[in-house]
C-alpha cells in the first residue's frame, strides 16, 4: 500500500505540471499570435493591456481545466485500478487489497515496478505542452526586438520599440511618434508619455521631447517662423521645445513628409481665496477695539504663502495718505490654506474718515508663469466723522416722516369715504361739520408733508414755533412752498425760480410737492362738506406720496455740477475746421472673426478635395482660436477627430457649430447709433 | 435712429470715481469744437454694476482711492472689453506708487489682461490730431506725484483694438475745468481727448 500511495504522488505531480505547462502554453500562445498582428498592425496600448490580462486569465482557465480533468489521481482507488490496467497480473488484488483495506492481498505483489511506470507516464503527459512553451519560445526569439516586451510590458510611449515588418529608408521617419511631456518640478505631476500624439494639453513651463526612429538628419519642427532642427539620441531622433503660455502647432517635417501636432497649454490657475471674516464692509464710531480675519485659500496645485493685506486711506478730496501691512502669513504646504489674524483698530491709530481697507491674498507656487496671486473681496471699514453720527445709525431710528404721511391719508381716506357711504343719511350740517373735521386733518398732515420739503430744501421748521396757518412767517413760506408745488406739478404756467434752474433737491421733492398740493385742493372740498369731490384729490396725495418713499435713493456725492455745454456756441458755425490730419477709417474691431470666417470657409471648400489637408487646417485654426473662441476651437477639435474616424455626418454638424460659434461672436457696427443711446 | 454720443463717466462702488466733475463738460466741448460728431451737451454717470454701461462706446474711469470691482463690476467690465467698447482709466493721484495705480492695474490685469505699454505710434495718436505719444501734463512737468513724465500710455488690446487705455499721466486734474475757462489757455490741452472719442467710436 505504501508504493500506491507513491504512485499516486508522482501521477499527482506529473497532473499539476502538465496542467501549469498547458496554461503556460496557451498563454504564450495568445501572445505570440497578438505579437504577430501587432508586427504587422499596430495594436493600441488598451488593447494590449487587455491581450495580457486575457493571457494571464486564459493561462488560470486552462490550468484549472486540466487539473480538474484529472483530478482521479487524487483517488486510491483509481490509481489501484490505474496500475491494474498496466500490470494484469495482479488479477485485481490491488484493487481488492483497496477496497477491503487488507494489504495481504497484494503481500506476494512485485510493487518495485509501479513507481517506474508512473513517472514515464508523467513524463510523456509533459512532452506535448512543453513543446508548445518551447515552439512559443523560440517565435518569440526570433521575433524583432522590442515587439515581445510591447506585449509582455505594454506602456505608453513604446510605440518606438515596435518593429514594423516592411520599413524602407524612404518611409517617413515622422511616424511612429512620441511626445514626453515633463511638467514643471513646482506642480509635482509625473511625466506623462503619449503615443501618436495630435493634440497635446500640457502646463505651462512643462518641457515636451518628440521623438521618432532613426536619424535625425533633415528632421525639424517648424513653430511659427522658428525652427528647431533634431538631435540624435541612439537609433532615435529627438526635439526638445519649451511649453509657454500660447497654444502654438508644431509642424515637424521630414523631407517630403509632414506631421502637424497642436499644444495646448494649461494654465496654472490663481490661487481662489475667500474673505469670510469680515462678513460685510462696516462703518465704526469709534477707532477702538479687534477685528477679527478669517479666509481660506485653495489652489490646483499648492499654496506657498497666505495673508491679510490692508490699507489705510486718510485724508480727503486731492490729499490723500496712505499706509499698508500685512498681517497673519502662513506658509501652507498644500492645495487648501486657512487663515485667521485680527486687526487692532487702536494700533492703526486711525482718525474720523479714514478707511481700512482689507482683504486676503494668497500665492501658489508657480515659480514657472507666476506666481499665482489669488485675491479676495476687499472689505472697508471706516471710521465715522463727528458731524456723520446720525448716518452711523447705531440705534434704531423711527420710522421716517413719509411712512406717518403715508397712514395718515390712508385714515383720511377712509374717513371720507365713509362719509360719503353715510352722505344720503344725513343732514346738510352734519355733513358739513364732519367733513370740515376730516379737513382739518387733512391740512394738519399738509403741514406735515410741507415741513418735510422745506427741510430737504434747506429750511429748518424744527426751530419754528408754529401757532397755525396764520403766522405770517409760515404763512409766507406756506405761500412760497405752494408756488413751488403748484409749478413742479405743471398746475401753474409761471416756472419755479430757482436762480436758474430747477435743482436736483426740487427733482427728489417733486412727489411730495404733488402730495402737498393735491392735499391743497382735497381740504378745499372737504371744507365746503365734499368728500366725495375731495377723495380723487386725496388718493392722488396717497398715490405720491408712495411714490416719494419708493424713490430710488440718490447719491448726492457724485453729482457733477451741471454743466450743460453749449455745443452750436461751440462750433461757432458748426465747421469742423480743427482738424489737422487726414482721417481714415481703421480696420474694425471684429477683424479677426472676418479673417477667421474666411479661413474656416476655405477648410470647408478643401474637405472635399483633401480631407487630410483640411484635417490640418482646422488643427491650425483651432490654436489660433483657442485663447479668445474656446467654443469655436472646440467645435473645430470635434470636426477633425469626427474626420479623422470617418464619421462624416458628425464632422458635418461639428463644423455647423462651428460655424455658428463663429457667427455669433461678430459684432456689426454699421454706425455710430447702436452705440449713442441715451439711457 | 440716429442719436448722438455721450460721454460717460464710470461709477464704481469702492472708490472716488467722481473726482473730476467738470471733466466731462470740458471734453464734451472740445468735441463739439473740433468735430461734427453728434454729441450730447451733458454726460452720463452709469455705474460698472449696470448693464447700461454696455450702451457706451467710450467709459471714463478715474478716483484716488483704492479700486476693488465688485463680482458685477468686474463681470461687466470684461464683457463690455470683449464686446470693443474702450474703457479709459486715469490715474488721478499721477503716482506709480499710489493705490489707485497699484490697485487698478491689478484690477484690470486680474478682470482683462496684463496691461503693456501702448507704441507712441499707435493709431490712437493719428485717429485725429497727430500726437507723437500721449501730451505731457501740468502735473507731469511740475514734479508732482511720482515725480516722472511718462512716456507713455499703458493699454489691453483686443482684436487689434484697444480695450483698456490706462494713463498715469493724470489727465483728470489737467482738464478738470469748466469749458468756459479753455480760452485762457494758449493751447488747447484737451484736444487729445478728441482722438480718444475718435478712436473709440472708428476702431
Amino acid at each position: 500500500m505504501t508504493q500506491l500511495r507513491a504512485v499516486r504522488i508522482v501521477l499527482a505531480i506529473g497532473t499539476v505540471f502538465r496542467a501549469i505547462a498547458w496554461g503556460l502554453g496557451a498563454a504564450l500562445t495568445l501572445l505570440v499570435g497578438a505579437a504577430l498582428i501587432d508586427l504587422a498592425t499596430p495594436l493600441p496600448l488598451g488593447t494590449r493591456h487587455v491581450i495580457l490580462a486575457v493571457a494571464a486569465l486564459s493561462a488560470a482557465a486552462v490550468a484549472a481545466s486540466m487539473a480538474w480533468r484529472d483530478r482521479g489521481v487524487f483517488s486510491l482507488e483509481r490509481v489501484a485500478m490505474w496500475i491494474e490496467e498496466r500490470v494484469p497480473s495482479l488479477e485485481y488484488t490491488l484493487v481488492t487489497a483497496v477496497e477491503t483495506g487488507n494489504a495481504s492481498y497484494v503481500a506476494g505483489a512485485k510493487t518495485d515496478r509501479w513507481r517506474p511506470i508512473a513517472i514515464r507516464r508523467a513524463g510523456r503527459a509533459l512532452r506535448t505542452p512543453i513543446a508548445v512553451i518551447v515552439g512559443a519560445f523560440v517565435i518569440l526569439f526570433v521575433m524583432p526586438g522590442g515587439a515581445v516586451a510591447r506585449m509582455t510590458l505594454p506602456h505608453a510611449g513604446d510605440s518606438l520599440d515596435r518593429a514594423s515588418v516592411a520599413r524602407g529608408t524612404r518611409a517617413s521617419r515622422l511616424s511612429p511618434l512620441v511626445a514626453e511631456v515633463v511638467p514643471p518640478r513646482y506642480s509635482g505631476e509625473k511625466t506623462t508619455t503619449l503615443d501618436q500624439p495630435r493634440d497635446i494639453r500640457a502646463l505651462v513651463g512643462s518641457a515636451l521631447a518628440m521623438s521618432g526612429r532613426g536619424d535625425a538628419t533633415g528632421i525639424a519642427a517648424r513653430i511659427g517662423k522658428d525652427s528647431v532642427v533634431a538631435t540624435q539620441r541612439g537609433d532615435r531622433w529627438s526635439i526638445a521645445l519649451p511649453i509657454g503660455s500660447k497654444p502654438f502647432a508644431i509642424r515637424l517635417t521630414d523631407r517630403a513628409f509632414e506631421r502637424i501636432v497642436a499644444v495646448e497649454p494649461v494654465l496654472d490657475a490663481s490661487p481662489s481665496v475667500v474673505l469670510t471674516a469680515p462678513a460685510h464692509d462696516s462703518v465704526l464710531r469709534a477707532p477702538t477695539g479687534r477685528i477679527p480675519l478669517a479666509a481660506s485659500a485653495t489652489d490646483d496645485f499648492g499654496l506657498v504663502s497666505a495673508s491679510f493685506e490692508y490699507i489705510v486711506s486718510s485724508g480727503e478730496g486731492e490729499t490723500f495718505k496712505f499706509k499698508s501691512g500685512v498681517l497673519g502669513a502662513v506658509k501652507p504646504t498644500g492645495k487648501r490654506a486657512s487663515l485667521a489674524s485680527s486687526l487692532s483698530i487702536d494700533a492703526l491709530e486711525l482718525k474720523p474718515g479714514d478707511v481700512v481697507h482689507v482683504r486676503a491674498v494668497a500665492r501658489d507656487a508657480n515659480d514657472v508663469s507666476g506666481p499665482g496671486i489669488g485675491v479676495s473681496e476687499t472689505r472697508t471699514i471706516r471710521i465715522a466723522r463727528a458731524d456723520e453720527y446720525d448716518s452711523v445709525a447705531v440705534d434704531a431710528a423711527g420710522p421716517a416722516d413719509e411712512e406717518k404721511s403715508v397712514v395718515s391719508e390712508r385714515m383720511l381716506i377712509m374717513l371720507a369715504e365713509a362719509l360719503e357711504r353715510r352722505r344720503p343719511s344725513l343732514r346738510r350740517d352734519t355733513l358739513v361739520g364732519e367733513s370740515r373735521r376730516i379737513a382739518a386733518d387733512q391740512k394738519r398732515l399738509r403741514r406735515t408733508v410741507g415741513d418735510v420739503v422745506f427741510t430737504r430744501l434747506g429750511g429748518d421748521p424744527s426751530g419754528e414755533e408754529h401757532t397755525g396757518d396764520d403766522s405770517p412767517t409760515r404763512g409766507k413760506t406756506m405761500e412760497e412752498m405752494l408756488a413751488r408745488a403748484d409749478s413742479a406739478t405743471n398746475q401753474s404756467a409761471d416756472p419755479i425760480d430757482f436762480e436758474g434752474g430747477e435743482s436736483p433737491v426740487v427733482a427728489v421733492n417733486k412727489p411730495l410737492l404733488e402730495a402737498y398740493n393735491a392735499m391743497w385742493s382735497a381740504s378745499t372740498e372737504l371744507e365746503v362738506g365734499e368728500p366725495g369731490r375731495a377723495l380723487p384729490h386725496m388718493r392722488r396725495a396717497l398715490a405720491a406720496i408712495e411714490k416719494a418713499r419708493k424713490a430710488e435713493r440718490l447719491y448726492l456725492r457724485g453729482a457733477p455740477p451741471a454743466v450743460v455745454v453749449d455745443v452750436s456756441k461751440a462750433r461757432l458755425k458748426g465747421k469742423d475746421k480743427g482738424a489737422t490730419s487726414t482721417r481714415r477709417a481703421l480696420s474694425p474691431a471684429d477683424s479677426a472673426a472676418h479673417s477667421r470666417l474666411e479661413r474656416f470657409a476655405n477648410i470647408v471648400d478643401l474637405v472635399q478635395r483633401d480631407q487630410r489637408a483640411a484635417i490640418d487646417s482646422l488643427l491650425l485654426l483651432r490654436i489660433d482660436a483657442l485663447s479668445d473662441e474656446p467654443v469655436f476651437a472646440s467645435a473645430l477639435s470635434d470636426a477633425a477627430d469626427a474626420m479623422r474616424k470617418g464619421k462624416a455626418a458628425d464632422a458635418s454638424n461639428a463644423l455647423t457649430r462651428a460655424r455658428r460659434a463663429l457667427a455669433g461672436t461678430q459684432v456689426a457696427r454699421d454706425s455710430l447709433a447702436r452705440w449713442s443711446i441715451v439711457p | 435712429m440716429m442719436t448722438e454720443f455721450v460721454f460717460a463717466t464710470a461709477q464704481y462702488d469702492s472708490g472716488d470715481w467722481d473726482s473730476a466733475p467738470l471733466l466731462p463738460a470740458n471734453i464734451i466741448d472740445t468735441i463739439a469744437r473740433y468735430t461734427e460728431i453728434t454729441v450730447a451737451p451733458t454726460g452720463a454717470i452709469v455705474p460698472l454694476g449696470d448693464d447700461r454701461m454696455l450702451r457706451y462706446p467710450l467709459l471714463y474711469m478715474t478716483g484716488h482711492l483704492p479700486v476693488r470691482f465688485t463680482d458685477a463690476e468686474r463681470r461687466n467690465v470684461k464683457r463690455y472689453v470683449d464686446r470693443g467698447g474702450l474703457l479709459f482709466i486715469d490715474d488721478h493721484n499721477h503716482d506709480i506708487d499710489g493705490t489707485f495705480h497699484k490697485t487698478a492695474t491689478e484690477e484690470i490685469a486680474r478682470t482683462v489682461a496684463p496691461l503693456t505699454e501702448l507704441p507712441n505710434n499707435h493709431p490712437l495718436y493719428s485717429a485725429f490730431f497727430k500726437f507723437d505719444g500721449p501730451p505731457t501734463t501740468s502735473h507731469e512737468l511740475n514734479g508732482w506725484g511720482d515725480n516722472l513724465v511718462h512716456k507713455h500710455l499703458m493699454a489691453v488690446e483686443r482684436n487689434s483694438r484697444i480695450g483698456v487705455l490706462y494713463s498715469s499721466k493724470d489727465y483728470s486734474s489737467e482738464w478738470n475745468y469748466h469749458p468756459d475757462s479753455k480760452r485762457f489757455l494758449s493751447v488747447d490741452n484737451t484736444k487729445f481727448a478728441v482722438n480718444l472719442v475718435v478712436y473709440a467710436l472708428t476702431a
